[in-house]
């Protein structure tokens, strides 16, 4: 689950550590996951369930929010409801959505609902601040599991690289970009592979995010209805 | 039945002297229960108007548990409500339309039926009300029973008398007609005069009788559901300790006592969490001897028996893997081992870091990569008699119409395998 270099960019313009709220249900996991944070980020706060969540992350405004998907309290809808309920403030604070599961239904809902990436939590101290650092800096975190989902709810045919806006279909170039990361390419190893800049990279990974968030794709609904996800 | 937003929706209260729809109704339009009573009841002595309307009440309200009921039935969605900020007109509001339409066809049915009756009498027809009314009571009376129950009962119900043939339903309306038939003339016997006096006797009797049962039938009706929903919980409480017992609990006995081999910890965590990962989140993909399943499993074995963690992640189905011709399995059944070759290298030879595995199927064509982040090798130092790569991949994969290459580098090597398509699919 290396995806992302250990030397990632920093979050550009900002100075001093990354602010940073952990929000997970499991203490134990919270002081373990405190500890493996290097010191380019700082832990401003820590909750527990969806309510504590939406206040702390309301009164500490962090720069990132570590969002376990399974949360308790409340209506239920977990790491989603706190991202739902905190959408005001997603122009501001960015999420990352931390789960022990790669189970589709998991990783899709917190995307489409505003996360800008996802780990799983087995991933070691470094990966996540580097995640937490690259969503701080305004790009996407895509695991390898996460750019198959996309390949598998977008599917893999080439199309050429029509109307770059279209939100329904990923271009050849976003294929490309999205096969290496699920390859397990680093974004640096698959800028390198594809002769393009890390930025670019970035680019293309952060316009397939937003078109997961978006696309009312046909092929999409139908690939979670086969997964009984929505 | 749209109700105004912002109120509560019509539903039949708990708090009941009949049926609780005086309460639901006054809950629902916001007015007093007292009130709401006193006006049905006046409006059920002056013309019986109260009377139809709370009947029709009944029928068409559902109870607040059964409101509940119904809601909590809709497929619990992880998505829909961050799928529903965007404006999209959702299908939920469809799911209830086909029991629904049953109640307002038989209403429809009922009126029609007066309407047929009393149209008939207003332009002379002799429309034999004796016989019709009684025959339409009962068949009213069997039809409300009918949808007083639920979707499983109504379906067991049927198969029970056998009706997937016509000929069971031939029988079943035959000797519903039968009955129909018996019970009107025993009530009605041969003096067609005394039939408004019998019937009403009749009526107040069986009115009576349901009066008297109807609570303790339907407190006994949902104790059995209850009891039975909770024998399905309690089954499926066991069968999860069951699992976590055989699987988890050893584990974690084994962990305890190797806890001084960080390598055999983490590869039992690993192997662990693979298996409960398995069992809790069992993919609609087929199981068993897909190529994916397949894949899957070496990739197990592999970590298994060398301890680096492997990820796998699978993107579309290769699909003629089982049912293709004998030459197609046998060039899947080629790339699975060089797959697994690969993986094995890969775990040895890589450092012990995370070994990522990607298959993708596309159009009858499988890709599968395999990487590592070791120290890289170059093809041309590999002894000539080491059969490892050269061998067991390159060799394999061409014999079989594939191709395999590898890229190997400081930063790690990489197998690409690749079996292109048949013509035909």
């Amino acid at each position: 689950m290396t995806t992302h270099e250990h030397a990632a960019a920093a979050p550009s313009g900002a100075a001093g550590p990354v602010t940073v709220v952990i929000v997970d249900d499991h203490t134990i996991f919270r002081s373990g996951l405190k500890a493996d944070l290097d010191e380019r980020v700082a832990v401003v706060g820590e909750a527990g369930t969806v309510e504590d969540a939406v206040a702390v992350i309301d009164s500490a405004r962090p720069q990132v929010v570590l969002l376990d998907v399974h949360l308790p309290g409340g209506l239920g809808g977990g790491g989603r409801e706190v991202l739902t309920r905190s959408a005001a403030l997603l122009g501001q604070v960015r999420f990352l959505a931390l789960s022990v599961s790669d189970a589709a239904e998991d990783v899709v809902s917190v995307i489409r609902a505003g996360a800008r990436g996802y780990v799983t939590k087995t991933a070691s101290g470094p990966e996540i601040t580097d995640a937490v650092l690259r969503v701080a800096g305004g790009d996407a975190v895509f695991s390898p599991r996460l750019a198959g989902f996309v390949l598998d709810a977008f599917g893999t045919a080439a199309v050429a690289d029509v109307a770059d806006d279209e939100l329904d279909r990923l271009s050849a170039r976003e294929l490309d970009v999205m096969r290496l990361i699920a390859r397990g390419y680093t974004y640096r190893e698959a800028a390198k592979e594809l002769f393009i800049s890390v930025k670019t990279v970035e680019t293309h990974v952060s316009a397939v995010l937003r078109k997961l968030q978006l696309t009312n794709r046909h092929e999409l609904s139908r690939w979670a209805a086969d997964r009984k996800i929505w | 039945m749209n109700t105004v937003p912002a109120r509560p929706p019509l539903v039949r209260g708990e708090d009941r002297l009949i049926a609780g729809v005086c309460s639901g109704l006054a809950r629902h339009l916001g007015l007093r229960v007292d009130a709401v009573r006193w006006v049905m009841a006046a409006a059920s002595i002056l013309g019986g108007a109260g009377l139809v309307f709370y009947a029709w009440l009944w029928i068409m309200v559902p109870t607040a548990a059964e409101a509940a009921k119904r809601a909590a039935r809709r497929p619990a969605s992880a998505i829909a409500p961050a799928v529903s900020a965007v404006p999209d007109p959702g299908p939920p509001a469809r799911q209830r339309a086909v029991p629904r339409y049953a109640r307002e066809i038989l209403l429809g049915l009922v009126l029609l039926l007066g309407a047929f009756v009393l149209g008939g009498s207003l332009v002379g027809v002799d429309v034999p009300v004796d016989t019709v009314v009684p025959i339409a009571a009962i068949l009213g009376g069997v039809a409300l029973a009918w949808m007083q129950l639920d979707e499983a009962r109504r379906e067991r119900l049927v198969r029970g008398a056998g009706t997937e043939r016509w000929t069971g339903w031939l029988r079943l309306g035959a000797g519903l007609a039968l009955v129909v038939a018996g019970v009107t003339l025993a009530v009605s016997g041969s003096q067609w005069n005394l039939l408004g006096t019998a019937l009403l006797a009749s009526f107040a009797v069986l009115a009576g009788v349901a009066l008297v049962l109807l609570p303790w039938g339907l407190t006994f009706w949902r104790e059995y559901g209850a009891e039975r929903a909770a024998r399905v919980r309690e089954e499926e409480r066991a069968e999860i300790a069951a699992h976590l017992h055989d699987s988890v609990l050893q584990t974690l006995a084994l962990i305890q006592r190797r806890a001084g081999s960080e390598a055999d910890v983490t590869r039992l965590a690993r192997a662990q969490e693979r298996e409960l990962r398995e069992w809790l989140y069992r993919d609609s993909r087929a199981s068993g001897g897909s190529f994916e399943d397949r894949l899957t499993a070496l990739a197990a074995e592999v970590e298994g028996a060398v301890g680096a963690p492997i990820d796998v992640v699978l993107v579309g189905e290769a699909r003629d893997g089982e049912n293709g011709g004998r030459e197609r399995r046998d060039a899947y059944e080629a790339l699975l081992q060089a797959s697994r070759e690969a993986m094995l290298n890969a775990a040895r030879h890589g450092g012990g870091g995370p070994v990522s595995v990607y298959a993708e199927s596309r159009g009858g064509t499988v890709e599968v990569f395999v990487r590592d982040r070791g120290p890289g090798f170059d093809l041309d130092d590999v002894p000539a008699d080491r059969l490892g790569v050269r061998e067991s991949i390159i060799g394999r994969m061409r014999r079989h119409g594939g191709e395999a290459a590898i890229a190997s580098g400081p930063g790690g090597t990489e197998v690409r395998l690749r079996l292109p398509g048949t013509e035909e699919t």
